[in-house]
């Protein structure tokens, strides 16, 4: 059996990997997607544990399901938010919405 | 009847709450009402007093109480107590309050707010029927606060002229200080005794519930509240002012009523004082002291008011020094003649004031009598009264201070034969210079006349109280009226009272020293001849004609003390509270808020790291601290 900590490295590398896309890109649809990417490493180490802690129990599924169903409705929203900003500002460039300052 | 005597208050209270509120729409403004009002509550005295008799000394005092309010186990009751001490102020105040409210309809006519003066005249009478019949401290203490807000209305009746102003405020924060003493007083028995009616409170004195120490400073509070009220030494400086006031005012309020709650306060709590160490010695050194100082005073003044007014504060002095000696029946003897004799010549200043067309300095009087022949006559009655000529009232009651005071030893006796002395001398020259002589002003004499019927009359009848009212002293007199005998059996059960012929020639010897002393020096002097005294020594007469300076004293006190300090504190609260505390907080979170909005850049990437660094520095501390 594959030990738990090549899991939860590669969740952690898959986690970084979502912030370092979050700070660095400018793009929103690159910034949603590192959130994405964010969030499936959180699923994946939810799986990881409940697999290997407490098989009986399928606690850590069942928070696995909510974040899949949670990031399917973020990205439903942050996509129209996207879409709006893209239609007022004819860009998708998180710097350029910069207006909610003093 | 007389377990329902609180009716007397009731009556006068519901007038004036008519009358304040319809007073001005009713015909003649309502005047009439008030002095039905009056009669009314005069005669329901009678069929008080007639009950009270009738129920006999074991059915003394008379109680009856509702239950005001809870607090736990702790139940306030308020109520009436009817003895004769009671009884005796009932007549002074329904007596005087009725005269004075007749006289008031010829006095006031046509005055500013007729209407608001009889209204308020009504407050005070029910406030000070409610202070006598209270039973206990918290109700007397209401109807305190009350009669002082009647006292402060009327004496500033006149508010368009400042001087009424200046002097009902001094009245009524004179008194104040006073009657917070009371209040301390009150709550130092109520602490001690768990009660607040008069009867339990004594009853638990005498079980010696209170320390000594702790009683005789209660007492001094007790006192203080007295004082102020009565005016004594060092309190009496707003009464000679409160003569501001209308004249009637001053015969009911600063003569026979209102004044004269601090020596009832006194009289009530006797048996209290008695086992309260030396603070009966007390009471007898500020009634002495008063007594002497306010003679004194009343020399040089040239107003005939304020000549009144310094004479009842100095009869107020001998009050306490009856009380002082322990005897509360010559103390309450001297205040039921006193109120008689000394309202009749508060009237008389009023009736000289309004047939002169309003001069009251001795200055511009004299003669008066060719003109005014029955203010004259009934003066001169209640002049004799107080200066003690026998068998007037004001002779029997001085006679039994006297008494009284032999037995505290022969300097109180010597020092108050002197005041005697002053009073009749005093009084002489107020006499003589008003109505005796050639007219000082003939401008002012020609157009003197009598005033009416509904100001003599009232006149006439308290002459007639200052004759008869001393013969209450006798046994047989009381007897034949009802009484369980004469007004010390009346009091408190005490023996009968006989005429101690050599203390009569004593008094009859100050009398006439004082008298033909004054007649002697002041009979027909076209200048008043205290000024003699002027040229003679005028710095001790400056020091008299400005009341020994206790008013330059306290103007002192509170021009550089009292109001030192409020600088002291507005200064704290403008600069400390305000400006500091209160702005600078304002300040120090705009100047804050100044600074940190330089970190809202509205850039998303930046809050984004910020989230990043933070979650990062937890991490890293949580790692560093729970290992």
């Amino acid at each position: 059996m594959v030990p738990m900590e090549n899991y939860l490295v590669l969740s952690g590398i898959i986690f970084s990997l979502g912030v370092y896309g979050v700070l660095a890109r400018r793009n929103a649809v690159l910034v949603l997607m590192s959130v994405e990417l964010m969030l499936n490493a959180v699923s994946l180490n939810f799986v990881a544990f409940a697999a290997y802690l407490d098989p009986d129990k399928a606690t850590g599924i069942v928070f696995a399901v909510f974040v899949i169903a949670v990031a399917a409705a973020e990205v439903g929203l942050a996509l129209a938010i996207v879409i709006r900003l893209f239609r007022n500002r004819s860009t998708a460039n998180v710097d350029e919405a910069a207006t909610m300052r003093w | 009847m007389a377990e329902h005597a609180w009716i007397l208050a009731a009556v006068p209270g519901i007038a004036f709450i008519v009358m304040a509120a319809f007073g001005r729409n009713l015909p003649r403004q309502g005047d009439w009402l008030a002095v039905l009002c009056a009669a009314s509550i005069f005669a329901l005295f009678f069929a008080v007093l007639a009950n009270f008799l009738n129920l006999g000394e074991s059915a003394w005092p008379v109680l009856n109480s509702i239950e005001w309010t809870a607090i736990g186990d702790f139940h306030l009751r308020m109520g009436i107590a009817v003895d004769p001490i009671t009884i005796v102020m009932l007549a002074v105040i329904t007596t005087v309050a009725l005269m004075v409210n007749i006289f008031s309809v010829g006095y006031m006519k046509g005055e500013p707010r007729y209407w608001w003066y009889f209204a308020v005249l009504q407050l005070f009478v029910a406030s000070m029927l409610m202070l006598v019949l209270a039973d206990n401290l918290l109700l007397l203490y209401v109807a305190w606060e009350l009669v002082g807000l009647s006292s402060f209305l009327l004496i500033g009746h006149y508010w368009e002229r400042r001087s009424a102003v200046e002097a009902a405020k001094k009245a009524f924060i004179t008194t104040r200080v006073g009657d917070v003493g009371l209040l301390i007083g009150i709550i130092l028995f109520w602490d001690a005794t768990g009660t607040f009616n008069i009867l339990e409170i004594t009853e638990y004195v005498e079980q010696g519930a209170i320390g000594d120490t702790r009683l005789f400073v209660t007492m001094m509070f007790i006192l203080l509240g007295a004082m102020g009220k009565s005016a004594q030494l060092p309190f009496h400086v707003w009464l000679p002012d409160a003569m501001e006031g209308p004249t009637p005012v001053s015969a009911l309020i600063h003569a026979a009523t209102m004044v004269v709650a601090g020596v009832y306060l006194v009289a009530r709590m006797l048996p209290v004082f008695e086992l309260a160490g030396d603070a009966l010695t007390v009471v007898l050194v500020v009634g002495l002291l008063t007594a002497l100082f306010s003679g004194v005073v009343a020399f040089a003044q040239t107003d005939i008011k304020k000549v009144l007014a310094y004479s009842t504060v100095s009869q107020l002095g001998f009050m306490f020094v009856a009380l002082g000696a322990g005897y509360v029946s010559a103390g309450m003897f001297h205040l039921f003649t006193h109120a008689f004799f000394k309202a009749l010549l508060f009237l008389g200043a009023g009736a000289v004031i309004i047939g002169t067309h309003h001069h009251q300095e001795m200055g511009q009087l004299g003669g008066l009598w060719r003109k005014m022949p029955v203010t004259a006559a009934t003066f001169l009655i209640g002049s004799l009264a107080l200066a003690g000529l026998f068998p007037l009232a004001g002779f029997w009651s001085k006679d039994e201070i006297l008494h009284a005071v032999e037995g505290v030893g022969s300097w109180a006796f010597f020092l108050l034969a002197i005041a005697a002395i002053m009073t009749a001398f005093y009084t002489t020259r107020l006499f003589v210079r008003t109505f005796l002589g050639k007219p000082q002003d003939e401008e002012v004499a020609s157009h003197s006349r009598e005033p009416g019927l509904v100001m003599t009359l009232p006149l006439v009848f308290l002459a007639f109280m200052s004759i008869v009212a001393g013969f209450f002293i006798f046994h047989g007199f009381g007897n034949a009226l009802g009484f369980p005998g004469g007004f010390g059996e009346f009091l408190h059960g005490g023996k009968p009272f006989h005429v101690d012929w050599g203390l009569v020639g004593l008094s009859t010897a100050l009398f006439v020293i004082g008298t033909f002393g004054g007649a002697w020096f002041y009979w027909n002097g076209r200048v008043d001849r205290s000024t003699v005294l002027a040229e003679w020594q005028p710095k001790v007469y400056e020091m008299i004609q400005r009341k020994f300076y206790f008013d330059d004293l306290y103007q002192f006190f509170i021009d550089r003390v009292v109001l030192g300090f409020s600088y002291l504190v507005s200064w704290f609260d403008r600069f400390a509270v305000n400006d500091t505390g209160v702005d600078g907080t304002a300040s120090m979170t705009h100047y804050t808020g100044f600074l940190l909005k330089h970190l809202q850049t509205g850039r998303v990437p930046n809050y984004a790291m910020a989230i990043a660094v933070g979650v990062i520095a937890l991490a890293l501390v949580s790692l560093a601290v729970g290992g």
